[in-house]
């Protein structure tokens, strides 16, 4: 599973990092960072987790 | 312009039915009239998900840059929230790192803490009134701590806060609400005025010392841009944080099962409080004002019209979230923008987090049994949905549940 955040749409909430830290980081301003390049399968859940709870829809899940 | 039926309706924000139970009146206006328009009041409704989020994320049609700012008796703009990008942008550069989950994570302990005193105060007594002795106290208390305050300050700030938000004259008196606020303002601005000199002369480890010392644009801040901030700092983190208190725990303690819960398995508590946030979206509405004809689910939105985004409405749509209208703690799925949405998203959001977190987990450690005292009934207001009156009991230590 591949993993993106679209810049222009983040908004900083930082509910990806909360809910998915193995997965995402925050910048210095709070703003939501991809931390793996390919999210194992064991994180996958959470990975879903923050795409489903970000309130700006910035978290793309490119392949299943 | 696309002639429709339905555009206008008379929705007041201020109607008892609003403070008694909003969520029955989002749905009828989301499935009735999405974008609503009502001639006493001069205002735009628009209550879908779909419509706000996109409006919010607009600020270009919708701009947060309006008069109405007069209301809350300040003289400019508050900096950033009434401002629209770029000039916003910029600022919120500035803040948004004093504001990020990471640094506003140092203040658990001391909130924390302090906490802990509220609950030491009442839980000898079996009963408190929960927004007096707790929610309220509570968020003003972490202002303070952030902004490196001194906690003696905690009456004249609850004066203050108080003049803004509940000035005291009669219902329909708006002159002299505004009048009141004004005055109210004239105080905040000084207030802030002597404790940025008093900052100056003895700077620490606080927000106010390093907005201070920030550089802004190659410059640093003027005094006007301090105090347009810290006015906003002030207003934004009291009664927003005070109403979430109030609603959780009036929610918890009409529904025992979703009490225990949290009781059983603290970890649960923070999606439960986003929950809650979209249930009860303790800030019902923010104003936009729109800079154009622009339209809205077909219907047209006028130059100069004042857009009122019903984020209480948005958050309880059922197109956007999965049995809408029940309060489920375990949801999954929960895009809620009890926090607005796009450029302007709450600077204080991860604050009130933290806050609403450590509120709620002390209070469920200390006082995990409580209820709404026998022939009570809380008392909600509209607009910022606090739960002014909200007398609990409990068992204390000796006495048999």
């Amino acid at each position: 599973m591949k993993i993106r955040i679209e810049e222009n749409l983040c908004m900083g909430h930082g509910r990806c990092y909360d809910l998915a830290p193995e997965v995402f980081a925050a910048d210095e301003a709070g703003h939501g960072l991809v931390v793996c390049d390919r999210v194992p399968l064991a994180l996958a859940d959470k990975a879903r987790l923050a795409e489903q709870n970000c309130p700006e829809a910035a978290i793309f899940i490119e392949d299943k | 312009m696309k002639k429709t039926k339905g555009d206008t309706r008379e929705f007041d924000l201020y109607s008892p039915e609003m403070a008694r139970c909003p969520q029955p009146i989002y749905a009828e206006m989301r499935n009735t009239c999405p974008v609503a328009r009502s001639t006493s009041f001069g205002t735009v409704t628009l209550s879908r998900h779909e419509d706000v989020a996109a409006a919010l994320r607009n600020p270009e049609v919708f701009s947060s840059d309006m008069d109405i700012a007069l209301a809350l008796g300040t003289e400019r703009p508050m900096i950033p929230q009434q401002i629209d990008p770029p000039e916003q942008t910029r600022y919120r550069r500035l803040l948004d790192p004093l504001f990020s989950s990471k640094r506003i994570a140092l203040l658990e302990s001391p909130i924390r803490a302090h906490a802990c005193e509220l609950i030491d105060h009442v839980i000898e007594a079996g009963e408190c009134e929960f927004d007096k002795d707790f929610a309220v106290p509570l968020p003003c208390t972490a202002f303070l701590i952030l902004m490196g305050l001194p906690e003696a300050d905690l009456d004249l700030f609850l004066e203050l806060k108080d003049g803004i938000i509940r000035p005291p004259v009669a219902k329909e008196d708006f002159a002299g609400a505004i009048e009141y606020r004004k005055k109210t303002g004239q105080r905040i601005y000084a207030t802030f005025e002597a404790l940025i000199d008093e900052k100056i002369e003895h700077p620490a480890d606080d927000v106010m010392s390093e907005l201070l010392q920030a550089e802004f644009e190659g410059r640093a801040l003027s005094r006007n841009e301090l105090l347009d901030i810290c006015y906003l700092l002030f207003l934004g983190g009291l009664d927003t944080v005070t109403a979430s208190l109030g609603c959780s725990i009036a929610h918890f303690a009409a529904n025992d099962a979703d009490r225990q819960l949290i009781v059983d398995d603290p970890t649960r508590i923070p999606a439960a409080l986003e929950e809650l946030l979209r249930w009860e979206t303790p800030v019902t509405v923010v104003p936009r004002l729109a800079k154009r004809d622009f339209e809205v689910a077909g219907e047209m939105v006028r130059k100069d019209d004042l857009v009122m985004m019903l984020l209480g409405a948005a958050n309880t749509d059922e197109n956007a979230f999965e049995n809408a209208d029940s309060v489920d703690l375990g949801r999954t799925a929960n895009r809620h923008m009890a926090f607005g949405a796009g450029p302007h998203r709450c600077l204080g959001s991860h604050m009130a987090r933290l806050e609403l977190r450590i509120g709620i987990e002390e209070w469920h450690r200390r006082i995990p049994h409580y209820a709404i005292k026998t022939g009570e009934t809380p008392i909600y207001s509209p607009a910022i949905r606090e739960v002014t009156y909200l007398p609990l009991v409990w068992p204390v230590s000796g006495e048999r549940a």
